[in-house]
């Protein structure tokens, strides 16, 4: 599903983002990318969404090359794989019904599948009374439901979360990591990058840490270890 | 299709979730408009005020009682072939008789010297309007040649030359005073105009990434600013119309006072509308247009 070949990423010679990444992620799988602050993994994930390209290397996902995609083909890249991120990045001044259709209409979905398919994930993430509400009279982990819903709806093959737990308490970070679990279960390959031990270890799935900008350890049911 | 009606339906919906922001771009090109409406106005009054002064100016060839008709119009013929020269009015000796008649009809002395003389002892005129007043000279030089000394009695022009040249003096610098400080006004519309517009994407950058993020296309994203441009032109355009009829029924009056010819602004912007708000909606549509593209491209990068 997502495969890296001796993927480098250097900002200036003196900040180098990720170094030498060989990755094979399979279909299907829940795997963690742990590290501590500035290890790489925000990077990994910004070349995952083409927010980056690499120095070196080469990336796909499926059977695209996304090494070098082009400016017109990365807006189709992103329709392929639900982003989720820590500081929930939704649109201010759209509800939240409308910051989800947004994801379907700029997809170019016809109108009555958006009436439809909305309220169901919404469902899902049990948001869909507070649906005509704006991100700002949500609770940040309401927010985050928000924008996991967001990524899901158009069904991607690929889920990245990059520390979607990072500005929750406690009990909001185990409901994400269930929603998350959940859309695993229906055969979405996860990609969390995170640095909470807690969920890392509770998960007993695949997890790879990063130090350095380097894999340095890639376990089948890993735990977290720094 | 279905695109183009959500891009649409996107602008309405910022326009009217930022509506603080919107009123005041709005605002904003709605004062810029003004100002250039009303130095546009001002150029107009002036370039009247000028024709008009210009209009007046006029120089005479007064012929000599014995020239005839057939030598009066090979001279008007050769005035003519001049690209300089606007229109020649040809007054007859009688008509030059009854015209000197009627201005000294209260000089009682004058008439009675005139009938002293029993004949008629003018010749007929050439008044010759040229395009600038400058041209005067240029015609007047042209006749000054020794086969039209028996012919011409005397050329209005040489009293009236330092009067002309002052007139032309005055013209020449309110035209370019006119010219340059439009220039200077444009160039100040432009930038205000142009870092309102960046303000406005500016505020609005953060939202524009999360747009790239979810996979909108960059004409996505940009389509609404357009739409909004097109919306934020068209309104204020019709704003400042509505305010510059209004202030015109109010200036009318004045000018009517000033200019015999019954000149009006009224007029002038009614026969000129398409001209002057047309080329106004599309500079600020342009301008509106460019601004904002330039300021998403940053944003767009992500």
């Amino acid at each position: 599903m997502i495969k890296l070949h001796g993927v480098t990423k250097v900002y200036n010679p003196e900040s180098i983002g990720v170094r030498n990444l060989n990755l094979h992620i399979e279909a299907g799988e829940f795997v963690s990318i742990v590290g501590q602050s500035g290890t790489g993994k925000t990077t990994l994930v910004r070349l995952l969404i083409a927010e980056e390209h690499p120095t070196k290397g080469k990336i796909t996902i499926g059977d695209w090359d996304i090494t070098n995609i082009d400016s017109s083909n990365i807006p189709f890249l992103r329709r392929q794989i639900g982003v989720i991120f820590q500081d929930f990045k939704l649109l201010p001044k759209k509800t939240v019904y409308e910051n989800i259709s947004f994801a379907l209409e700029v997809a170019g979905e016809n109108s009555s599948r958006i009436r439809k398919v909305v309220p169901q994930v919404l469902e899902i993430v049990g948001l869909k009374d507070k649906m005509h509400r704006y991100p700002q009279q949500l609770s940040g982990g309401e927010q985050q439901r928000v924008a996991i819903a967001r990524s899901l709806v158009h069904r991607p093959k690929i889920i990245i979360g990059d520390e979607p737990t990072g500005n929750l308490d406690s009990l909001n970070t185990v409901e994400i990591i269930e929603i998350l679990k959940k859309i695993n279960e229906f055969g979405t390959t996860v990609l969390l990058a995170t640095h909470n031990r807690e969920i890392v270890n509770s998960l007993r799935r695949r997890v790879i840490t990063l130090r350095g900008g380097e894999i340095v350890s890639d376990e089948r049911e890993g735990k977290y270890r720094l | 299709m279905i695109s183009f009606i959500r891009v649409i339906k996107f602008a309405f919906q910022e326009i009217g979730r930022n509506a603080g922001l919107s009123f005041m771009t709005v605002v904003i090109l709605v004062l810029m408009l003004l100002s250039v409406n009303v130095l546009w106005t001002v150029d107009v009054v002036t370039k009247e005020a000028v024709g008009l002064v210009k209009e007046q100016i006029n120089v005479s060839l007064y012929f000599k009682a014995e020239a005839s008709d057939q030598e009066v119009s090979e001279v008007k013929r050769t005035l003519n072939s001049f690209p300089e020269v606007l229109e020649i009015k040809t007054q007859s000796r009688e008509e030059v008789l009854e015209s000197f008649q009627s201005r000294h009809q209260l000089s009682p002395e004058v008439l009675e010297a005139l009938n002293e003389l029993g004949d008629n002892p003018f010749g007929p005129t050439l008044v010759i309007k040229t395009r600038e007043p400058e041209d005067y000279k240029k015609i007047l030089q042209a006749m000054d040649v020794p086969e039209y000394d028996n012919l011409v009695e005397a050329k209005s022009y040489e009293g009236n030359e330092e009067g002309i040249e002052k007139i032309q003096n005055i013209t020449n610098r309110i035209e370019r005073l006119g010219f340059w400080l439009s220039l200077i006004f444009l160039i100040i519309a432009f930038l205000i105009i142009f870092n309102t517009v960046r303000v406005a994407i500016y505020t609005h950058r953060i939202e524009i990434s999360i747009k790239r993020l979810v996979g909108a296309s960059n004409w996505f994203i940009r389509g609404p600013y357009l739409v909004e441009s097109f919306l934020f032109t068209v309104l204020s355009i019709a704003i400042t119309a509505g305010l510059i009829y209004l202030a015109l029924h109010w200036l009318d009056p004045y000018l009517l006072l000033v200019f015999p010819n019954g000149f009006s602004l009224t007029n002038y912007y009614n026969s000129h509308i398409f001209l002057i708000f047309g080329l106004q909606a599309l500079a600020v549509l342009l301008l509106t247009s460019l601004s904002s593209l330039l300021a998403m491209r940053r944003q767009l990068k992500i």
